[in-house]
């Protein structure tokens, strides 16, 4: 009897102990995702703008014994882009002087309009091309006594006027402006392709997917595109998505903040889907998807 | 005919105790360094799986895609030392020197393959490998090294 229990004693000290071994969750996973990000965009001039209001004419206004020079735009889009690169005072000169199709006014004693010199460009498949300048003339001045030196009025009518001048630079010494209209400068227009996409950061490429860890908080920023220059999003808004926590569902600059707390099953990849409308085409819709896996870390063998 | 055997059995009793005693503490004392192996294996998991979670955001914004942060061996390090602190009375050297001769490597892009093991990672991955001192007092008692060195391994990555 005591051999038995002293055997079985043994028996059961020496029961050897299993050894661990660690989890392999998803041994038959998905293949891994190769993210596609978009091409890199070309070199946009800095300060460049996509043109909403377009140069008519210069115009002369005057009243009583003020004349005011001042630059007569239309609202529209013809798909070009400028942007400013000098802004002159009056009588100050420019290195862009004589450089701008309509050219540099002056006042009635020949000291130069005060305005701020555009550049235009037009976007082509090389990139955003120079096509030409344009000078925005923004001044005043009040005609004197006659005792007071005036030597070129800008006009001789007493009345309120309001005329576009005639000629380009040559309207320098400010003789009374002939009413006349002058053409745009010969640019052809060019429909901005839109596009839209989905990216991680506000100034981030967009992506087709991404993956990201279960449980942390991702920003995702709606983006749109004109001729694959970043144009402004007026809204967006959430069409598909299977997060366990948005945000929001619509929105304009903000982006949206999303979480997933759990995990697809095999070989399920979820996709957050919006709606963007730009500023360039607000009444365009554009699709922007992004796809996301989710993972988590874990242990592996 | 009736035999009496009593006495037989407590002979044979004094005789065996020492061997059973012998073997009654090697089998507690290897007890003892399983459990202790194994808060040692979980606190080097851990330690892997804080390292992974620990992500290059700048990576993710730029490609999408999960890369390990550039610091992630040395944060698998220092959790590893953190989360050996509740076993460290039962270790024979201190967790700050077990950690920092850990032999810790991450594998920030996948594929990759560890050279000190062989092993083909198809995802980021942290691994540690670590020796660990782990005192042995039972064992003392059976001449046999009152430290014995356990050799822990984890590794981990997003799944």
């Amino acid at each position: 009897m005591k051999k038995h229990a002293a055997t079985l004693v043994l028996a059961v000290a020496l029961i050897p102990a299993i050894q661990a071994q660690a989890r392999e969750p998803f041994e038959h996973e998905a293949p891994p995702v190769v993210p596609t990000p978009d091409p890199v965009a070309f070199v946009v001039p800095a300060g460049l703008y996509y043109v909403t209001d377009t140069y008519v004419a210069d115009v002369v206004a005057t009243s009583d014994a003020t004349t005011t020079y001042s630059t007569a735009t239309v609202h529209e889009s013809t798909g070009t882009y400028a942007r400013v690169i000098d802004s002159v005072d009056t009588g100050a000169s420019s290195a862009f002087d004589g450089t701008a199709f309509n050219g540099r006014g002056t006042l009635t004693d020949g000291r130069a309009l005060a305005g701020t010199y555009y550049e235009n460009f037009v976007l082509t498949a090389g990139g955003y091309l120079p096509v030409s300048i344009v000078f925005f003339q923004d001044d005043s001045e009040t005609r004197r006594r006659a005792s007071l030196s005036s030597p070129r009025p800008a006009t001789s009518s007493p009345a309120a006027t309001s005329a576009p001048v005639v000629g380009p630079s040559d309207s320098r010494g400010g003789a009374t402006p002939t009413p006349s209209f002058r053409p745009q400068p010969p640019i052809t227009p060019v429909a901005p392709t839109l596009r839209a996409g989905v990216a991680l950061a506000a100034d981030g490429p967009t992506l087709r997917s991404a993956e990201i860890l279960r449980g942390r908080l991702i920003y995702f920023w709606p983006r749109a595109y004109a001729n694959d220059a970043a144009v402004a999003v007026r809204s967006w808004r959430l069409l598909s998505a299977t997060p366990d926590y948005v945000s929001a569902t619509t929105g304009a600059s903000e982006p949206l903040a999303a979480q997933w707390l759990r995990m697809p099953t095999h070989g399920v990849r979820w996709s957050l889907r919006f709606e963007i409308f730009t500023e360039v085409a607000p009444m365009e819709r554009l699709d922007a998807e992004i796809t996301i896996t989710v993972r988590s870390p874990a242990l592996i063998d | 005919m009736i035999h009496e055997d009593g006495g037989t059995a407590a002979v044979t009793t004094l005789v065996m105790l020492p061997l059973l005693l012998v073997v009654l503490a090697g089998a507690l004392e290897f007890g003892a360094l399983r459990a202790v192996a194994y808060r040692v294996t979980a606190a080097a998991d851990l330690a892997t799986l804080v390292a992974v979670n620990d992500q290059d955001q700048t990576e993710l914004e730029r490609t999408g895609t999960l890369r390990l942060a550039a610091n992630a061996a040395d944060t698998a390090r220092d959790y590893f030392a953190r989360n050996m602190y509740a076993t460290a009375p039962a270790l024979a050297a201190s967790v700050t020197e077990i950690a920092a001769s850990a032999d810790i490597a991450s594998f920030p892009t996948a594929p990759a393959i560890d050279p000190h093991t062989g092993t083909r990672y198809e995802r980021p991955t942290v691994r540690l490998i670590a020796s660990v001192p782990v005192k042995t007092p039972g064992f003392a008692v059976i001449f046999m090294p009152a430290v014995t060195t356990i050799t822990i391994r984890a590794a981990s990555s997003p799944r």
